[in-house]
């Protein structure tokens, strides 16, 4: 056997520690990233295989990921999550187009920092009061980032349309950029705009899953699973659930700033509403509660699901056969289905069907 | 100040009765999450889906009432078919389970609807006149000049006597009585010889026709389109006010939502520098509420043991 | 430790605590002292206010009079984090692990005050995170061992059987090094085997560490074993105080637990 999970003795604490404390997992992943993600894809993936459908994938994962810190990890329900994204998108576009010095990546950073104190503002009354309660808190978040965009126009630097379009020339990627071979058309273009998504989305994936395995992770679970044990034991639940609350939006509004930057290329308070809420929403739920793996793949699925019909309708059908409503309830209909039986077989999501399906395959054949 | 108060009255007036819509969609989400703990997210689009079933028929000349029993028996129909295959196998799950089920299931209702039907919009008439009431000229001793809309009057008195009666039905029917020992203990009302499941099935059966009653009435006044599933929206602040337990909580709790978002639409909006501020405005009463009552008006406080 | 407890100083003192939930008295005029380094067991009726008693100590309920003193420091109103960062530590009555996390997490979460780095160091497992979350281990695996839980390290608590979800409750406890320990029940509805063992654990706690133990206890023979100071309540009230010896011939407690007739 090539990958064994048993017996690799670890020989020390800070070994058992690691992110992936399989030899074969490392392999593997790094294989993944560099060869792959940054190799062959960078290098074969076609324009369409880009903007339609890696980078929306990474944009959604990250948001995902941020609703899974909230809600998968600390259990605080949340339905804001489209407006903490559109707070994002909207603090990056600003802080791009008022100040020319600016970098895409600190844009970023700094859009995720504007959305995670709204999230901070917003999840202020989790402190008071506790489960659905806690829904009209979230959703006051919602609409008042829908409303307030529509509102002050001057979010919008005034356009008419109140669709701003993102004229590539707006940024900078880093410093020196010119002097690299690389020049601004290459990082507008979807590949470049691809390896911008890529870079950040594996940041926002360390760095979480470093939170998840030090102290700051055990504490949200530890409020999750029981709050007025946690405080017994002296974590101060406040500070916990504030905590998870910046870090969950502040990941939702690095994922609206890339929304709106890398995936659409337009700034639309529209398309950041509730809905798009509930859609994060599913892929947590579909991916598995608490999972990073599972952020990723409730989203590919969830995402991905609309555009396999789509596709498979015009392989078989021939193309253009299937109308945008037909594939929209259908998908409506699908998710909603498996959201259902995921939770009624198994509530871990996709994550845990994967873990099964591992611990199946190491037994095979001779598993049931 | 006192020549606004008319108006003021107007408005006020003109909120409570739409509030009581709001209470009686509220009353929906009381009576399953009292029964079974369940947050039902698919109430607005159980809306929609009535709504759009009857439109659909009386559209092909279907006799109204036919097409409202028609509706009525679907509705309970399917009340009970969402029972048997989502909620019961989902028993005993953690809330958050069965809120998440409930929101997977709108959307597959969603999807449900709108492809067996389609995504038009659709009219729909009660036949309740439109016209405004002028209340200085029906009851001058009241005295006040103002003005309120017959429709709302009327939708106002059908959802207060759907209210009433589910009201009496639960406070003095032997069923009512089970429901009462379910929600207060689902295990003490097993252990009596409850049947948890028919009690289930009936909650939710009830809860279709209020969704019935309530989409009509709405898509009257809106028309019945995907806006309808909105409802949703408009009754969470309403039951989160009330206290999610307390049926009292979701009418007093309607009439708050629906007094403030009127009051603020006229008089906070300039504040806010635009109009639309009645979507977040709900909640932020709703907020304003809670801090001060974590568990809303009514709702009962958990003393947390350990 | 079995010393007069005369000559030891009160860690605890408990002056006059009265609880009340909405007009039901739950703690009647409590006092009493817990000495340093003793095994005091409260013990009484099913409803005799013990658990709250323990809920007053670690602020987890505020009493409507009285105060609370622990090392010299006096309280009005404890709070449950300023308790744990005074050195109290607890376990429950019903059990209170986080269920969705292995033994080792859970123990590891006994240690939180440990941990000063804050959480964008931790996101980027800068700075003393490393240092941090390894010297934590390497306590956390000599409870482990101590408890005998090696094998259970990475498994989810709430797949565990009772009894050892109690010892990893205790590991919880012990990990953030307590200078006193409140166990509500630790060997309630254990086997003897099981009770034996956790006996063993508290005894080498308070002896090996001077952990002081607040206990409460239904189990007549092991309180009387392992107790140095017994308090005994009833209806709220305290009906007996004193060693194992003083409290078995005390009047009011045999009545409460034996019945009078009237």
């Amino acid at each position: 056997m090539y990958y064994r999970e048993a017996g690799r003795l670890v020989k020390s604490f800070a070994a058992d520690r690691r992110m992936l404390p399989l030899m074969e997992d490392r392999f593997v992943t790094t294989l993944f990233v560099v060869v792959v993600m940054y190799g062959l894809v960078t290098w074969l993936a076609s324009d369409y295989i880009f903007s339609a459908i890696l980078i929306p994938m990474m944009v959604l994962g990250v948001a995902t990921l941020g609703l899974n810190i909230a809600t998968g990890y600390t259990g605080q329900l949340s339905l804001g999550t489209a407006g903490f994204m559109c707070f994002g998108a909207f603090a990056a576009f600003n802080l791009i187009f008022r100040l020319d010095w600016m970098y895409i990546p600190l844009a970023f950073f700094l859009a995720g920092l504007i959305a995670g104190l709204m999230g901070i503002i917003f999840g202020l009354p989790a402190l008071r009061i506790k489960g659905f309660y806690l829904i009209v808190s979230t959703l006051a978040a919602q609409f008042f980032a829908e409303w307030v965009f529509n509102a002050y126009p001057w979010f919008l630097n005034y356009t008419s349309s109140g669709v701003v379009n993102l004229p590539p020339f707006h940024y900078k990627v880093f410093p020196f950029q010119e002097l690299t071979p690389l020049n601004d058309a290459f990082w507008h273009s979807s590949r470049g705009r691809y390896l911008i998504t890529l870079t950040i989305t594996i940041a926002l994936i360390v760095a979480c899953k470093n939170m998840v395995r030090s102290s700051t992770g055990r504490n949200w679970m530890a409020v999750r699973d029981m709050d007025i044990a946690a405080n017994v034991i002296g974590i101060s639940v406040a500070k916990t659930k504030l905590m998870a609350f910046f870090v969950s939006t502040f990941y939702c509004g690095v994922a609206g700033a890339m929304y709106s930057y890398c995936y659409i290329g337009n700034l639309d308070f529209m398309i950041f509403n509730l809905r798009r809420s509930f859609l994060v929403m599913f892929m947590v739920i579909v991916g598995g509660l608490g999972s990073i793996l599972g952020s990723f793949l409730g989203a590919i699925f969830v995402y991905g699901w609309p555009i396999l019909v789509t596709r498979l309708g015009d392989a078989i059908f021939g193309g253009g056969t299937l109308d945008t409503a037909f594939v929209e309830n259908n998908s409506k209909i699908v998710v909603g289905t498996i959201i259902i039986v995921l939770l009624i077989r198994e509530p871990g999501g996709f994550a845990a069907l994967w873990n099964t399906s591992k611990q199946k395959l190491r037994v095979w054949p001779f598993s049931k | 100040m006192w020549e606004g108060l008319p108006f003021f009255l107007e408005v006020l007036v003109g909120g409570l009765l739409s509030g009581v819509m709001y209470s009686l969609v509220a009353i929906g989400f009381v009576l399953i999450y009292k029964s079974s703990g369940v947050f039902n997210f698919a109430q607005g689009t159980m809306l929609l889906f009535a709504a759009l079933t009857f439109v659909s028929m009386t559209e092909r000349q279907v006799n109204f009432w036919v097409a409202f029993s028609i509706t009525l028996v679907m509705m309970v129909i399917m009340g009970i078919i969402i029972e048997r295959t989502v909620m019961r196998p989902l028993a005993n799950q953690s809330l958050l389970s069965l809120f998440m089920a409930t929101v997977g299931l709108n959307y597959f209702l969603e999807g449900l609807a709108q492809g067996v039907w389609d995504s038009a919009v659709h009219g729909v008439d009660l036949g309740i006149s439109n016209d405004p009431i002028f209340l200085i000229e029906k009851f001058p001793i009241l005295g006040l000049d103002i003005i309120i809309s017959q429709f709302d009057i009327a939708a106002a008195l059908i959802a207060g006597s759907m209210i009433l009666g589910l009201t009496l039905f639960f406070q003095y029917t032997r069923t009512g009585l089970s429901l009462r020992a379910v929600s207060d203990d689902h295990m003490a009302a097993m252990a009596v010889g409850i049947p948890l499941s028919r009690i289930w099935a009936i909650v939710w059966a009830v809860t279709g026709v209020i969704c019935l009653i309530a989409g009509l009435l709405w898509g009257d006044r809106v028309s019945v389109s995907f806006t309808l599933t909105a409802a949703v929206l408009k009754g969470l602040p309403v039951i989160l006010i009330g206290g999610l337990t307390s049926i009292p909580g979701a009418i007093v709790g309607g009439l708050i939502i629906g007094a403030s978002e009127k009051l603020g639409e006229i008089y906070l909006a300039e504040i806010f520098g635009g109009q639309g501020i009645e979507h977040w405005w709900a909640y932020t009463t709703a907020l304003i509420f809670l801090m001060i009552r974590p568990t809303g008006i009514f709702g009962e406080k958990e003393i947390e043991r350990v | 430790m079995n010393t007069s407890t005369d000559s030891k100083n009160p860690i605890l003192v408990l002056d006059n605590i009265n609880l009340s939930f909405k007009g039901v008295k739950a703690i009647t005029d409590i006092s009493f002292n817990v000495y340093e380094g003793e095994i005091c067991a409260v013990i009484g009726p099913n409803g005799a206010g013990k658990s709250s008693m323990l809920n007053v100590i670690n602020g987890v309920y505020i009493p409507q009079e009285g105060t609370i003193t622990f090392e010299g420091k006096q309280f009005k109103k404890m709070k449950p984090g300023t308790a744990a960062s005074m050195g109290i530590g607890r376990t429950f009555q019903n059990i209170a692990l986080f269920a969705g996390m292995s033994t080792l997490d859970n123990i590891m979460t006994g240690r939180n005050s440990f941990h000063k780095a804050t959480f964008w160091e931790t996101a980027l497992n800068v700075g003393r995170v490393r240092s941090e979350e390894l010297a934590s281990r390497e306590e956390v695996e000599k409870i482990i061992e101590f408890l005998g839980l090696q094998s259970i390290r990475k498994t989810p608590v709430s797949s565990l059987p009772y009894g050892l979800q109690k010892r990893v409750e205790l590991g919880r406890a012990l990990a953030a090094q307590p200078k006193m320990l409140l166990l509500d029940e630790p060997m309630a509805g254990m086997t003897m085997e099981e009770k034996l063992d956790m006996s063993c654990f508290i005894q080498e706690v308070n002896r090996n560490l001077g952990t002081t133990v607040v206990l409460i206890e239904h189990d007549m023979s092991v309180v009387m074993d392992v107790s140095d100071h017994v308090v005994v309540m009833d209806y709220g009230k305290k009906i007996g105080d004193g060693t194992p010896e003083e409290v078995m011939n005390n009047q009011d407690v045999i009545d409460a637990y034996l019945g009078v007739s009237h």
